[in-house]
C-alpha cells in the first residue's frame, strides 16, 4: 500500500505547532458581548431567592437570566433545568447568566448576585442513593419526558436499570469450585482538556440560531436546539473550528443552551460563554464514579463458569449521558472472556455530585477496574499466573458476549495472540516481582481489554468529495477534529483508494453543520470507521462520474479504465488518459463543446444490523465490532514508605490494521498516560456536604511530564471485514486496562488487595495499617 | 481574569514606597506590595483577596541584590525563585526553590512574596529559618535588621505597610551538610504533603518543616531530640514526634495520619543522611 500505513504528518500539524490553530474561545468580535455564570457552592440546597439588583447596578450589564420558565433538558430524561429551578443539586451547578459588555463587567456583576440557601441533606455516593428511604435528588421523576426504552423509578434515585441476564447461574456456581468476591469504588473525577469549554451564540433576526462551540457532537447541538426551544432544525447552524481535547467531555449539549438564553436576554446580539478552569471542572459534566461488586465462579482447571456483577454508577446531579454509559457497561460487563452465565445489573444512580458525560472509554476503564481486579484475585486463589487464567478464558469466535452476540473472525480481535505479544514487550517471563534490594521492588500487573461502541442503530455518517481546477481534491466530513487526526486518516483512506498523492488532497478541519455533511458524532472511537466507509462510498461515486466523462472522451467502455495518480486511463495503454484537471470541471473538446461539469462525489455510512436490548436479558447486537487488547504496567515499589515510581507501561491492541503508524502509537501512548493519571492521582475529593474541595488544577493533578514511564505499544491485525482497510477503533483502548493493572500491580506488591482509586500511597497506607499482621 | 480596578504603582526607592502606602492608606484606599503578583492574580480572580492599589517592589534596586561577600550572602526579596533555583551560592535554597510551583509560575514568584504569601507552604522560609539567617525589612521607622527566628512566627510578623527588602545568611551556615526532602501526594507535581529541610551546624542536626501544619515552622525541642546521642535513630525520630506544633493538616493532600507517618520515615531518612555528614 502507498498511503495507508505511513505516518502522514496530520493536516493541521503546521498550525498547532505555531499556535496558529484557533479554537472557539480564540475567536474575538467587538460587536460581541461576554456572559458569566453565577454557579452553586453547595451540592444540595433549596433556593430561596435570587436577588439581582446589585448585579444590575453595574455599568455595562445588558442582561441577567435565573432559572424561571427554563426549558428542562437532558439526553436521555429531560430532568435537568438550564439553570437551576427551586433548588441546586450539585456543587457547580449553573442558577444564573450575567451578559455585559466586556468578561470582566460580567463577572462584576455576577459576584454582586445575592442568593439564599436552605441546605439540604445530600446523597453522597451511588451506594447511599439505592439504599431505601434514602433522600431522592429528583422529586417528581415521573413527571420528565424521557426516551423510549428509559425506566427511571419514581420515589428512588435510579435514573435506569440494565439487565444482562446470560445463561443459567445455579448451574454456573454448581461448576465452580473457586469463588471470589469484592466490592470497588471511586469518586467521579474530570477529563481536564487543555481547551477549557466555550460557546458562542447569536440569534439573528430571521430567529436562526448561529452557535460556535468547542463541541464533540455539532449536529446533536443543531438537533436539541431544535427541540427543546421549538425551532426549525435547518435555523440551527453550528460551527465547531479545532477543538483542544475532547475525551467525551465535548460530548455533552450545556454551555449552549446557556449562551443561547443569554443571546434572547440581549435580543439576540452575539454573546460568548467561556468556562473558567473551575467551572469546567463541576460545572460542565464530569467523568463518573463508580461502586461495584464483582463475584467470580470457576473451575479448579480455571474455566471462569459464572459471573455476578452489580455496577452502581455515580450519574450525578442529572441522568443526560450516564444512562448510556451504564447500558454500554451492562455491555460488556466481564472484560473479554467466555462466560456462559453471567449475571449483572447496571445501575445509572442519581447523587449530588457534578453530572456525568462521556470519558474516554465510556464506563470501560471504569467497569475494567472492578472486573478485571477481580481476575486477577481469581488468579492468585488458584495460584495460577494472571495472564495464563486471562488467556485461557479469552473470548474467541464462536463465543458470545453477555449480551448473546455471536462472534466470528471478523467482529473480535485475537486476544490470545495480544498476551503472547504484551507478554514479549513487558518481558512478563521474568517474573510479575522482581527484588532490587530490601526495600525496593519491580512489580508488573496485567490486564485485558475489550470494547465495542453502543451507539445507536441509525447512526450515519456523510463525506463530500470537491475537485479544484487543478484536479486536486477536497475532503469534507462531519468528524470534528478533537486531536485524533481522523481527517488525516481520512485523506489516507481517499488517497489510497484513488491511487494517488495525498498531498493533493485538502481537507476542511472547521465543521458548520448547514454544509458539512453530518457526522453522528465524533465520540467512541467511531470516526475512521464510519466515516472512512463514507469516504470509500464517496469515492467510488467520483470515480465512477470521472470515468463516465472519459469514456466519453477517450470512446471507450467504463470498464476498461483505471483511475490513479490523478489520471484516468486506458488500463492495457496508460498513455492514453485525461487527468483529473481536465475532467473535474467538464472536458472541453478542441470545437468548445464540452461535457460533463463539475464532479462531486457522496457517499453515507450508516451503521447495519445493531438492535436494541431486550430489557429483561440484554440480548441484542449492541455494536459493529469488538476491540480487544492486553496490558501491562510495572512500577518500582518502595516497601517501606509504600510510594512508587511508573517504570513502564505496555499496550498491545488488536486494531485491525494500522492505519497511520504514530497515528496510532499516539493515540494509544496518550491513553494509556491518561488512563494512569485517572488510576493514580485524578479524582474529585469530595466533603461530607458533596462539594468538591480539589477543582482547580492546583489541586486536581492529571499525569505531568517527568512522572510518565516508558511507553510500549504494539499493534496485532486482525481484519474487521466491514471497515475500511479492516481497521479497527484504537481512539480509547489505550485507557482502558490502565487502573486494572496498575490496581493488580499495587495489589501483588503491597500484599494488600485495592479496591479504590486513585492509587495513591496514602491508600495503600490505609489499607496496610489496617492490617497491620503483614509485614 | 479579576473583576476588581486597581491602581499601580512603581517606585525606584525604599523610602518612596514606605510613603507611597502610608499615603494611599490615609487616602482610604486598600494598598498592597506586590512583588511576583501570582497571589494576587490567583486569589484575586477568585476574590479570596482585594486591594485597591499595588506597590510594585520590583523597580527598587535593594530588592534585586544578590551579593557574596567573604561571610554574608545579601539576597534581595524580588529575586525570583528561577533566579534562586540556578543560585549556587546557596544550594539548599536552590534545591526548594526548584520544587516550589512549576517552572513559568518560578520566573514570576519571589523569594520575598513567597515568604510572605497566604498560600501557607512558604517553603523559602525553611533555609532562613535553619540559618539563622537576617531579615532586613522597611517600615515607617526606616530600615531595620531582624534575626528572622524572631519575626517569622507561622508568618511574617510585618507592620501594616513593612515589606522585606533583603535576607542575610552567613556563609558558614550555606557551607554547612543538608538535606532537602519534599513529598508529595504522589509523584513530583503538586503541593507538599511534607518538605523537610535540614543542616547540620557543629555537629547538631536543625530541622524545619512545611506542609505539615498550616505554617511552616523550625521547632528547637523537636532538634533537641533528634540530636540526643544516646538514643537510636529510631527513638530520637519517634521523640521528635511527640513534640509538633498543632494543627496537622488534614486535607486534599492527605491525612494527618498520613502526614505523621510521611514524616517518621522523612526524619529517619535526614537524620541518617546527617549524621555521617561531616561538620
Amino acid at each position: 500500500m502507498e498511503t495507508i500505513g505511513k505516518s502522514i504528518i496530520r493536516k493541521e500539524a503546521l498550525d498547532k505547532v505555531t499556535g496558529k490553530a484557533k479554537y472557539t474561545g480564540d475567536y474575538q468580535s467587538s460587536s460581541m458581548l461576554h456572559a458569566k455564570m453565577v454557579i452553586s457552592p453547595y451540592a444540595h440546597a433549596k433556593i430561596k431567592s435570587i436577588n439581582i439588583q446589585n448585579a444590575w447596578k453595574v455599568q455595562g450589564v445588558r442582561g441577567i437570566v435565573t432559572g424561571q420558565q427554563v426549558p428542562l433538558v437532558g439526553e436521555a430524561i429531560q430532568d435537568r433545568p438550564i439553570l437551576a429551578q427551586d433548588k441546586v443539586r450539585y456543587h457547580g451547578e449553573p442558577l444564573a447568566v450575567v451578559v455585559a459588555d466586556d468578561p470582566i463587567l460580567a463577572k462584576r456583576a455576577a459576584d454582586l448576585i445575592a442568593i439564599d440557601y436552605e441546605l439540604l441533606p445530600v446523597v453522597n455516593s451511588p451506594s447511599e442513593a439505592i439504599k431505601p428511604d434514602t433522600i431522592l435528588v429528583h422529586e417528581h421523576l415521573d413527571c420528565y419526558k424521557r426516551a423510549k426504552h428509559i425506566t427511571p423509578i419514581p420515589g428512588t434515585n435510579i435514573a435506569s436499570r440494565f439487565k444482562i441476564r446470560k445463561g443459567n447461574m445455579d448451574k454456573g456456581w454448581r461448576e465452580s469450585n473457586v469463588i471470589v468476591e469484592d466490592s470497588y469504588s471511586f469518586t467521579p473525577s474530570d477529563h481536564a482538556a487543555i481547551e477549557t469549554r466555550c460557546s458562542i451564540v447569536e440569534i439573528r433576526s430571521d430567529e436562526s440560531i448561529i452557535v460556535s462551540s468547542s463541541s464533540q457532537a455539532p449536529y446533536m447541538i443543531k438537533q436539541l436546539m431544535s427541540m427543546y426551544f421549538g425551532i426549525d432544525m435547518g435555523k440551527v447552524i453550528v460551527n465547531t473550528p479545532l477543538v483542544g481535547g475532547g475525551y467525551g467531555g465535548k460530548a455533552a449539549v450545556q454551555l449552549e443552551l446557556i449562551a443561547y438564553l443569554a443571546s434572547k436576554a440581549v435580543g439576540g446580539r452575539k454573546v460568548k460563554l467561556e468556562n473558567t478552569r473551575e467551572e469546567d471542572i463541576i460545572t460542565s459534566p464530569c467523568h463518573i464514579g463508580l461502586d461495584a461488586k464483582v463475584k467470580l465462579g470457576c473451575s479448579k482447571d480455571g474455566f471462569i463458569k459464572a459471573a455476578e456483577i452489580l455496577y452502581l454508577f455515580d450519574g450525578g446531579a442529572y441522568s443526560d449521558k450516564g444512562i448510556d454509559l451504564s447500558r454500554a457497561a451492562a455491555v460488556d460487563c466481564t472484560g473479554p472472556y467466555h462466560i456462559e452465565n453471567i449475571w449483572c445489573d447496571s445501575f445509572c444512580m442519581y447523587t449530588n455530585h457534578p453530572y456525568a458525560s462521556p470519558y474516554r472509554g465510556f464506563s470501560h476503564s471504569e467497569l475494567l477496574f472492578a472486573f478485571e481486579r477481580t481476575v486477577d484475585l481469581l488468579a492468585e486463589k488458584l495460584q495460577m499466573d494472571p495472564f495464563e487464567l486471562r488467556y485461557k478464558n479469552a473470548i474467541l469466535p464462536g463465543h458470545t458476549t453477555p449480551t448473546q452476540t455471536k462472534l466470528n473472525h471478523s467482529n473480535i480481535g485475537n486476544l490470545r495472540a495480544c498476551i503472547d505479544r504484551a507478554k514479549e514487550l513487558s518481558n512478563w517471563d521474568e517474573g510479575q516481582m522482581v527484588e532490587v534490594d530490601k526495600r525496593f521492588v519491580r512489580v508488573k500487573g496485567a490486564s485485558c481489554i475489550w470494547k465495542t461502541s453502543t451507539i445507536p442503530s441509525n447512526a450515519s455518517s456523510g463525506v463530500i468529495i470537491t475537485f479544484n481546477k487543478d484536479g486536486t481534491l477536497n475532503l469534507m466530513s462531519g468528524v470534528v477534529e478533537i486531536g485524533t487526526g481522523t481527517k488525516t486518516i481520512l485523506a489516507q483512506i481517499l488517497a489510497e483508494y484513488l491511487k494517488m498523492n495525498v498531498d493533493h488532497i485538502f481537507v476542511r478541519m472547521d465543521v458548520d453543520t448547514q454544509t458539512t455533511p453530518e457526522h453522528w458524532k465524533t465520540v467512541g472511537s467511531r470516526g475512521t470507521f464510519m466515516a472512512g466507509r463514507a469516504v470509500l462510498e464517496a469515492a467510488d461515486d467520483t470515480i465512477l462520474q470521472l470515468k463516465s466523462v472519459a469514456s466519453c472522451v477517450l470512446r471507450t467502455s467504463i470498464d476498461d479504465l483505471i483511475v490513479a495518480n490523478s489520471r484516468v486511463f486506458l488500463r492495457d495503454d496508460p498513455t492514453v488518459g485525461l487527468g483529473f484537471e481536465e475532467l473535474a470541471y467538464g472536458y472541453t473538446f478542441e470545437n468548445g463543446n464540452s461535457i460533463g461539469g463539475q464532479i462531486i462525489g457522496r457517499g453515507n455510512y450508516i451503521l447495519r444490523n445493531i438492535t436494541p436490548l431486550n430489557p429483561e436479558t440484554g440480548a441484542g447486537n449492541p455494536g459493529p465490532e469488538w476491540t480487544v487488547g492486553a496490558q501491562v504496567v510495572e512500577v518500582e515499589y518502595d516497601r517501606r514508605d509504600y510510594t512508587y515510581k511508573l517504570i513502564k507501561a505496555t499496550s498491545v491492541i488488536d486494531i485491525g490494521k494500522v492505519l497511520n503508524e504514530k497515528a496510532a502509537r499516539g493515540q494509544v501512548t496518550g491513553a494509556m498516560s491518561m488512563g494512569l493519571g485517572f488510576a493514580a492521582r485524578e479524582t474529585f475529593r469530595l466533603d461530607q456536604l458533596g462539594r468538591v474541595l480539589n477543582h482547580q488544577l492546583r489541586t486536581y493533578r492529571p499525569i505531568h511530564f517527568g512522572e510518565h514511564p516508558e511507553y510500549a505499544v504494539g499493534f496485532i491485525e486482525t481484519p474487521q471485514l466491514d471497515a475500511p482497510y479492516g481497521a479497527r477503533g484504537v481512539g480509547e483502548h489505550g485507557i482502558l486496562g490502565m487502573p486494572a493493572a496498575l490496581g493488580n500491580c499495587l495489589s501483588l506488591a503491597s500484599g494488600v488487595s485495592l479496591h479504590q482509586l486513585p492509587l495513591t500511597p496514602e491508600l495503600i497506607w490505609r489499607e496496610r495499617e489496617g492490617k497491620s499482621d503483614l509485614i | 481574569m479579576i473583576s476588581f480596578d486597581f491602581d499601580y504603582y512603581k517606585p525606584d526607592s525604599i523610602d518612596e514606597a514606605v510613603t507611597l502606602f502610608r499615603s494611599l492608606s490615609s487616602m482610604g484606599k486598600k494598598p498592597m506590595y506586590y512583588a511576583g503578583g501570582t497571589e494576587i492574580i490567583t486569589l484575586g480572580r477568585l476574590n479570596l483577596l482585594y486591594t485597591n492599589a499595588v506597590i510594585d517592589l520590583k523597580g527598587i534596586s535593594e530588592c534585586n541584590i544578590l551579593a557574596h561577600n567573604s561571610d554574608t550572602l545579601t539576597i534581595g526579596a524580588s529575586l525570583t525563585l528561577a533566579q534562586l533555583g540556578m543560585n549556587h551560592y546557596f544550594p539548599l535554597l536552590a534545591n526548594i526553590s526548584k520544587e516550589i510551583a512549576d517552572h513559568t509560575s518560578r520566573l514570576k514568584i519571589t523569594v520575598g512574596g513567597n515568604i510572605c504569601g497566604n498560600i501557607f507552604y512558604r517553603e523559602a522560609v525553611l533555609p532562613f529559618l535553619l540559618t539563622d539567617s537576617q531579615v532586613l525589612i522597611a517600615g515607617k521607622n526606616g530600615l531595620q535588621k531582624n534575626p528572622i527566628n524572631n519575626v517569622f512566627c507561622k508568618t511574617m510578623q510585618l507592620e501594616n505597610g513593612e515589606f522585606i527588602v533583603q535576607l542575610q545568611t552567613q556563609s558558614k551556615y550555606i557551607e554547612s551538610p543538608f538535606v532537602s526532602i519534599k513529598r508529595r501526594q504522589q509523584w513530583n507535581v503538586g503541593y507538599p504533603l511534607i518538605t523537610v529541610n535540614s543542616i547540620k551546624v557543629e555537629n547538631q542536626i536543625r530541622v524545619a518543616i512545611a506542609g505539615l501544619c498550616p505554617f511552616p515552622f523550625r521547632s528547637l525541642k523537636m532538634e533537641s531530640m533528634l540530636n540526643r546521642k544516646e538514643l537510636s535513630t529510631e527513638e530520637k525520630v519517634e521523640l521528635a514526634i511527640q513534640h509538633l506544633p498543632q494543627p496537622i493538616l488534614n486535607d486534599v493532600e492527605g491525612s494527618d495520619e498520613y502526614r505523621i507517618f510521611v514524616l517518621k520515615n522523612t526524619l529517619l531518612d535526614v537524620v541518617e543522611t546527617l549524621e555521617g555528614a561531616g561538620a
